[in-house]
């Protein structure tokens, strides 16, 4: 699996004129994304995500670092724009084009034209599952249908890396999971997708590997699997009382979720499943379910941000 | 030629997509539709005088004057406002909805946008004062009954005021995060454009024996030298005050190419001034 984006020691620091003190929005990244994968760029508001996309296509510059793409330095240069399709967050696409007029603007910044422009447009709107909104204005697509002919004009060119940032924010759940299949696809026909998002529950169902960024530095990166190495026990009981929690309490389970009126606990990854069920057998607790439990992707991102927050604090 | 075509083929894209977003501006369509009535307002005008006075040569003579007055002064004001505020917007608004963004991404540099970009403007500028020309000359054609060929030499004229105040607005705008500042300082072009032959009387009036007084005096005359001056273009009032069918007299005639010269040169320079600020900017 080769490497199609990597920083070294990319850093974006922005002089403060007043207070004299300058504000580190990225320190010395080294990140790299691989080939065919979907890796999720994670992290609170203000840590550095979207500064790292920017640099990334050219739209702010580095104040220290390197970024290659494609293995060429010069970000710049076409054939790497070439291969970039880019969906920023939020952004605007004029209401009186239709559709297929958006993507045939953007299909002509790649130098694409006649019949070759047009099947590219035909296709990316299939692929996205918009034909039959192609000649309506965009002022009459919903906010789903115009994320999804954001992506269209990201993948126009068929470029080989797509920076998707917030593809799902603001989407219904509909809209979320065909957002989230299209990528998906897009993913086994072997295009490299990295996606900076705050839907943690979706980019955990889709995504091969995850970094987490708090306050410009990279807390957390590996694949998901390596990351969600917590996993645990929960255990479903009728209820209980204040004392038998407290007892509970004490060897390490703790109430997790009470839904409609029974009780989650959670068994720590560290006491075997059957210890576990004999405590709750010992406080005469009824047994509703017991169920494996891996950690979530948010409860990592929680986890970090926390204990990041905890150690920039001290 | 393959590849200067190719260069240009990404900035005619982006002058087409700014052209066909610019002209359904709300703000332009009503400086246009307001000016377009001024302008109509003026030949109904000129038609209830001269129901008043009976008609006759002299009064039509009059009732064209009017007309000019009125139009001439219609299109530069108005003209001079959709130019400063299409200008001054053109760039902020693309950054501030991210569109510069989607742009920037594919395979166009920063010089093919802002030439994109910049020539959209005038085409929206040159669309604008083209209708209310026509307007204009047809105005006159009706009252006087002879086409006015000598207005187009003025039209023209005017175009290259507006394209030197666009040029500079459009620098500024390019340092801008909104339209507001940009509009302010186009405006303030405008009138720095039309005092800049003050300036000269300053430098000659300056003591050179007076240390303050030839400071402000080389200041002024730098000033001078520097500045666009608009008042080189007031030519073109000359020319309306010609009888519509008359010849262009020559020393107007030998002005106009210098004008041309003049005005294309304060472009280029605020383009290059454009492309100096927006170069690095981080977006």
């Amino acid at each position: 699996m080769s490497v199609v984006i990597e920083t070294k020691g990319l850093s974006k620091i922005y002089e403060s004129s007043f207070r004299g003190q300058d504000v580190y929005a990225l320190k010395e990244l080294d990140l790299t994304v691989n080939s065919g994968e979907i890796f999720a760029y994670l992290g609170p508001n203000g840590s550095g995500k979207t500064t790292t996309i920017k640099m990334l296509l050219g739209l702010i510059f580095p104040t220290a670092g390197s970024i290659e793409i494609l293995g060429l330095k010069d970000i710049a240069s076409a054939k790497v724009r070439q291969n970039i399709g880019y969906l920023p967050e939020g952004a605007y696409y004029p209401d009186f084009l239709r559709g297929e007029e958006i993507l045939r603007f953007y299909g002509q910044l790649y130098g694409l034209s006649g019949k070759k422009l047009e099947t590219r447009i035909s296709e990316v709107l299939e692929e996205v599952g918009m034909t039959h909104a192609r000649r309506r204005m965009l002022r009459g697509y919903s906010k789903g249908m115009r994320q999804r002919i954001g992506l269209a004009q990201a993948l126009i060119s068929d470029p080989q890396i797509l920076i998707l940032d917030e593809p799902t924010t603001g989407l219904d759940p509909i809209a979320r999971k065909e957002m989230r299949d299209i990528l998906a696809r897009l993913r086994d026909r072997g295009k490299t997708l990295m996606i900076s998002s705050h839907e943690l529950l979706e980019v955990e169902l889709i995504s091969d590997r995850a970094g987490i960024l708090y306050q410009g530095e990279v807390q957390k990166i590996g694949t998901i699997d390596e990351l969600l190495t917590d996993r645990d026990l929960t255990i479903e009981v009728e209820s209980a009382s204040e004392e038998v929690l407290g007892t509970l309490a004490e060897k390490g389970i703790t109430p997790e979720d009470k839904i409609e009126g029974k009780l989650i606990l959670r068994v720590p990854n560290d006491m075997n499943s059957y210890d576990a069920l004999n405590i709750c057998k010992e406080q005469q607790l009824n047994l509703v379910a017991v169920a494996p439990r891996r950690e979530t992707l948010e409860e990592l991102f929680v986890r970090t941000v926390g204990e990041a927050q905890n150690r920039s604090t001290t | 030629m393959s590849a200067a075509v190719d260069y240009f083929r990404g900035p005619w894209h982006i002058a087409v997509f700014t052209w066909r977003e610019g002209i359904r501006k709300k703000t332009l369509v009503g400086f246009l539709i307001l000016s377009l009535l001024v302008i109509f307002a003026s030949f109904f005008m000129s038609s209830f005088l001269n129901q008043t006075t009976g008609g006759g040569q002299v009064e039509t003579e009059i009732d064209g004057k009017l007309i000019k007055d009125i139009c001439v002064a219609t299109i530069s004001i108005f003209g001079m406002l959709i130019t400063i505020f299409i200008s001054a917007s053109v760039v902020p608004n693309e950054v501030e909805n991210k569109v510069v963004y989607t742009v920037l991404s594919k395979p166009v540099r920063r010089m093919q946008y802002l030439l994109g970009k910049f020539l959209g403007v005038q085409m929206i500028v040159l669309a604008n004062l083209a209708l209310m020309t026509a307007l204009f000359l047809i105005a006159i054609y009706v009252r006087q009954d002879e086409f006015p060929k000598l207005l187009l030499w003025s039209a023209l004229l005017t175009y290259f005021e507006f394209l030197v105040v666009s040029a500079f607005t459009f620098a500024i705008s390019c340092s801008a995060t909104s339209a507001v500042l940009p509009t302010i300082g186009g405006l303030f072009i405008y009138l720095i454009g039309n005092l800049t032959e003050y300036l000269k009387d300053v430098s000659l009036r300056s003591d050179e024996a007076d240390f303050v007084n030839a400071l402000i005096g080389n200041v002024a005359s730098a000033l001078h030298k520097t500045l666009p001056n608009l008042q080189k273009f007031s030519i073109k009032t000359e020319i309306l005050d010609l009888n519509p069918g008359a010849p262009l007299p020559a020393h107007v005639y030998e002005q106009i190419p210098n004008l041309i010269i003049y005005g294309l040169a304060y472009a280029v320079s605020g383009y290059v001034i454009a492309y100096w600020v927006f170069r690095r900017k981080e977006l």
